[in-house]
């Protein structure tokens, strides 16, 4: 899924090299906390982005399965607790992602200028 | 909550906003700022006893020297120690709050300045007592900046700089930069102060001697500042929550 937006067209509109599983706004919250924690657990996930346990499962899998992210479980004392690394293929997408807005706010802002 | 690929919510700069309070969130639940402080401030006030306790001093017809030995055998292993205790508060904290922890570039950077200071203190030990620095006359004022600055207190304001740049702190970068004006060129040379001798015993010299309390004002003022920026910190971290 990730690797068709590896090598956007560097001519075409910015918006065509957004990656769909990256570019979208809680999947890509859950990647820029994991890669600013370095490890981030599921409960500090669920509260900060404020998502029921089900729906974080679903984004959390869906980007698992992409790759960009590994989710290991294990326990804290008797507690349960489900821990989210970013993968190297994650810190490139996150990456790229930011690039991509960078420049579509770029593109916008030339567009508006010039009218 | 959606999940659209794009949707209102999608604005490029709106999810960059989103991206930076998120990232900026997690900043501000990794840090421990106070803590390192605080321990700082505690071995700062611990290394004064130490300081008396293992210094040498040398009589002869034309007066006595004075030999901080305790700079050698405290500072070392007390900032391995701190910076191990720091780390360990640092992980176990952000490992509570479900986070990692990026302490640790800080801790290795501590660790490293401790062996620096005891290389540089060896090599001092060892070679000044028969080559003085400019003949034996007056050392010139950027000659006794490198002097601290190579200190332990020096070193533990360069491995704050390092925790600032980590945490992205820029009020701790603040307190760093002060400190280490504070340190470097505010704080009292051994000259500057004619604070009275007083009987202790030396461990080293094997007797009761008159030190001066001359050194001890750095220190002192070293340690408070480390201690009331931890108990900032600490306050602010407290109404922040």
């Amino acid at each position: 899924m990730t690797a068709d937006t590896d090598t956007p067209d560097p001519t075409g509109h910015p918006a065509t090299g957004l990656d769909e599983v990256v570019h979208q706004r809680i999947r890509l919250g859950i990647l820029a906390i994991a890669h600013e924690a370095r490890r981030v657990e599921f409960g500090y996930l669920r509260t900060h982005l404020d998502l029921t346990a089900g729906n974080l499962s679903k984004h959390l899998s869906v980007l698992e399965t992409a790759g960009l992210v590994d989710i290991e479980k294990g326990y804290q004392g008797k507690r349960a607790r489900t821990w989210i690394t970013l993968t190297t293929a994650g810190n490139t997408a996150l990456a790229e992602e930011i690039s991509h807005l960078k420049t579509l706010i770029a593109r916008i802002e030339t567009t508006t200028e010039d009218r | 909550m959606t999940t659209d690929s794009l949707s209102a919510g999608d604005d490029p700069r709106r999810l960059l906003l989103d991206i930076r309070t998120l990232t900026s969130r997690v900043r501000r639940d990794q840090r421990l700022t106070y803590v390192a402080l605080l321990v700082l401030a505690a071995v700062t006030f611990a290394a004064i006893p130490f300081d008396w306790l293992f210094m040498t001093v040398h009589c002869d017809g034309s007066g006595c020297t004075f030999a901080r030995r305790g700079m050698l055998y405290y500072w070392p292993p007390a900032l391995l120690l701190a910076y191990a205790a720091i780390a360990v508060s640092y992980v176990r904290a952000a490992r509570a709050r479900g986070l990692g922890a990026r302490v640790l570039p800080y801790a290795i950077t501590g660790a490293v300045t401790a062996v620096v200071f005891a290389a540089a203190y060896t090599a001092a030990a060892a070679y000044f007592p028969t080559h003085p620095p400019f003949g034996g006359g007056p050392l010139p004022f950027w000659w006794i900046v490198l002097d601290r600055l190579i200190a332990p207190w020096g070193l533990i304001g360069l491995a704050l700089l390092v925790l600032a740049r980590l945490e992205r702190n820029v009020a701790l970068l603040l307190f760093t930069l002060g400190y280490l004006v504070l340190m470097l060129l505010v704080s009292p040379t051994t000259d500057d102060t004619n604070l009275p001798g007083w009987a202790v015993p030396s461990f080293m010299s094997g007797a009761s001697m008159q030190l001066p309390w001359s050194m001890t004002p750095s220190q002192l003022i070293i340690g408070a500042a480390l201690l009331t920026a931890g108990i900032a910190f600490s306050r602010a971290r407290r109404s922040q929550q």
